[in-house]
């Protein structure tokens, strides 16, 4: 919508201001041609007025044609022609209303429009018309600035929030006390089995830390994160929790963010695995395709159970998340069939470039 | 010499339930009847066994420790175990619940079981007004045997009927014995009003009001259901208006 027609107090300075041109106009008929007053704003006032509307066509003008598709060819084609058309119909109606106005006055034939009059509006017409796209192309300018500025801002408060969320995720209190009970559980039962449990435990908090000081790392690290992940879960819930893993090799060195796979497996044994009274089958895939990398992951859930999905809110915020690093360039769906949990993800394949973590 | 007490388990990882059982060997008082791996699973081994003492962990898959209590009506001899839960646990100190935080030792453990063996034969009041006090995510109903859970996203509408009350979701009805009121109390304001005497709406739920009469107003929900709407019930509607 137009910025000055959507705006009731704005359109009503706009007519004012025109309405002002109009009695200037007609001031200048009056001074210059000894019109009489009320011919002049009769002819003056309508004319002038209607060229303020049709002023605020040079908007869509400007908006047909993006800064960025700009040549100095087309912009002279596009906005002369523009001009120069308006321009022309203008004038023939200011003729044609003369006209009429003279016949109504008793004064057949042009008395208020004389050739040189006729030219000065008509040029007058063309260079309105250009200040007015050149107004408007500021306008568009400031307001595709103001509009990136908010976008920054709001993508910065994102970026933030999944940061906090990814420190929460990577302490994971209940996820560490519960550990912890498992080792305590397990210095009876089977000492080895708790001193492996605890060195587990450290080599996944010492990857995380480590990892999280990176923005993006290689899946191959983030699969080994899964690992220690996993081998604690696997502890913890015993022969319930089965993974199968088919990575591509592939895919290895391809640039994600960190904890870009946990979250989801997380997500997998906590909404499927846990809820059923056998366990199931983790399966986690990735393959590149034309460019993209592809990341599979789907568990089985309990039939019956509402809360499968979980409110999904977990899901949500990983997305919004992995959307906000992505703008445009991911995907990530997930579905319910035949009593298993898919999800599926997409981001661009850009491959690390050897040896440029150590520079 | 001690009455022997019969104990249930419930927790949904097996080390944990070894860790307790270990730590209960020494109590030669204490008879182990059951375990339980998830909340169903609780809920039926309580029925059956009727249990002196539970021990009882609280995120667990399908029901949480919370809601066995309220499908059961289970109101004493519970030891709560949790890993973390800030909220539960702010919870429990108010009302003087007793709970064990993992990892525990067999001291803390010990005292715990001190501690409820004690109260066996106080009447409790405790965890009936803790499970009042708790806001609800999901509404668990028991029904000839069966257990509902109903998600709080998917109800338009709570009636009383008589002694129950009826929850309406996704075009589907089911009775529980409840009051309104102690519903209410668990729900959260913003989310759900009470805009008659007997009916409970979920804001999302309703499409808009109608005034059939001179003081007589209806909300139409979505799905087309017309409820009543009383005088001090459109007063806390009228709060929300703007968002309808």
């Amino acid at each position: 919508m137009h910025p000055i027609l959507s705006r009731p107090h704005r359109l009503l300075w706009y007519v004012l201001a025109w309405i002002i041109a109009g009695i200037l106009l007609a001031w200048a008929l009056v001074a210059v041609h000894s019109v009489v007053w009320h011919s002049a704003l009769f002819f003056a006032l309508p004319t002038v007025l209607l060229y303020g509307f049709i002023l605020t066509s040079s908007y869509y003008v400007c908006l047909s044609l993006p800064i960025r598709q700009r040549t100095a060819v087309r912009v002279v084609a596009v906005f002369g022609s523009a001009s120069l058309l308006i321009s022309v119909l203008w004038v023939m109606l200011c003729i044609f209303w003369s006209n009429i106005i003279g016949d109504a006055t008793g004064h057949p034939g042009n008395v208020l429009l004389d050739r040189h009059l006729t030219i000065l509006l008509f040029v007058a017409a063309v260079l309105a018309y250009l200040v007015s796209l050149l107004a408007h192309d500021v306008f568009i300018a400031f307001e595709n600035i103001r509009s990136a500025e908010r976008q920054q801002i709001a993508s910065q408060l994102q970026a933030r929030d999944a940061e906090l969320q990814m420190l929460r995720s990577q302490i994971n209190p209940h996820f560490l006390f519960n550990s912890l009970n498992s080792i305590s559980a397990l210095t009876s039962i089977n000492a080895a089995a708790a001193r492996d449990m605890a060195i587990e435990l450290g080599s996944f908090y010492r990857k995380t830390l480590a990892l999280s000081e990176q923005t993006q790392i290689s899946l191959g690290e983030e699969v080994e994160l899964c690992q220690y992940f996993l081998a604690i879960e696997k502890i913890r819930f015993g022969e319930k929790l089965q993974v199968s893993w088919a990575i591509d090799p592939a895919t290895l060195t391809a640039q994600v963010p960190a904890m870009f796979m946990q979250p989801l497996i997380e997500n997998a044994i906590k909404h499927g695995i846990c809820n059923l009274s056998d366990g199931g089958v983790v399966q986690i895939k990735s393959v590149v395709e034309n460019g993209w990398l592809h990341i599979a992951i789907s568990n089985p859930v309990e039939p019956e159970s509402p809360s499968a999905i979980g409110t999904a809110t977990g899901l949500k915020n990983f997305k919004a998340r992995i959307h906000n690093l992505y703008p445009e360039k991911s995907r990530i769906s997930w579905y319910k069939a035949h009593n298993n949990f898919y999800l599926d993800m997409i981001i661009p394949f850009e491959p690390a470039v050897a040896g440029s973590r150590n520079e | 010499m001690n009455k022997i007490l019969q104990l249930l388990i419930v927790d949904d990882e097996p080390l944990a339930r070894a860790l307790t059982r270990e730590y209960l060997a020494k109590h030669t008082d204490i008879n182990i009847i059951g375990e339980a791996a998830n909340g169903l699973a609780a809920v039926e081994a309580i029925n059956k066994l009727a249990p002196d003492l539970i021990l009882l962990d609280i995120f667990m898959p399908k029901l949480n420790g919370l809601e066995v209590l309220e499908l059961t009506g289970r109101s004493s001899g519970v030891i709560f175990t949790t890993a973390y839960d800030q909220y539960a646990l702010k919870a429990f100190d108010l009302h003087a619940v007793d709970y064990l935080l993992k990892p525990f030792s067999q001291a803390r453990f010990d005292d715990a079981i001190a501690r409820a063996r004690k109260l066996l034969d106080v009447p409790p009041v405790n965890i009936p007004e803790l499970i009042a006090d708790t806001k609800l995510e999901r509404i668990v109903v028991r029904d000839r045997g069966q257990i509902h859970i109903v998600p709080l996203s998917e109800v338009d509408y709570v009636e009383a009927q008589d002694d129950y009350i009826s929850i309406h979701w996704n075009g589907k009805a089911i009775l529980k014995t409840q009051s309104l009121s102690s519903l209410e109390a668990q729900l959260d304001e913003q989310e759900f009003v009470r805009i008659h005497r007997s009916v409970i709406v979920k804001l999302s739920a309703v499409k808009y009001l109608e005034r059939i009469s001179k003081d007589a107003q209806v909300a139409v929900l979505h799905s087309g259901v017309k409820l009543p709407v009383s005088r001090a019930g459109y007063e806390r509607l009228k709060v929300f208006v703007s968002q309808l």
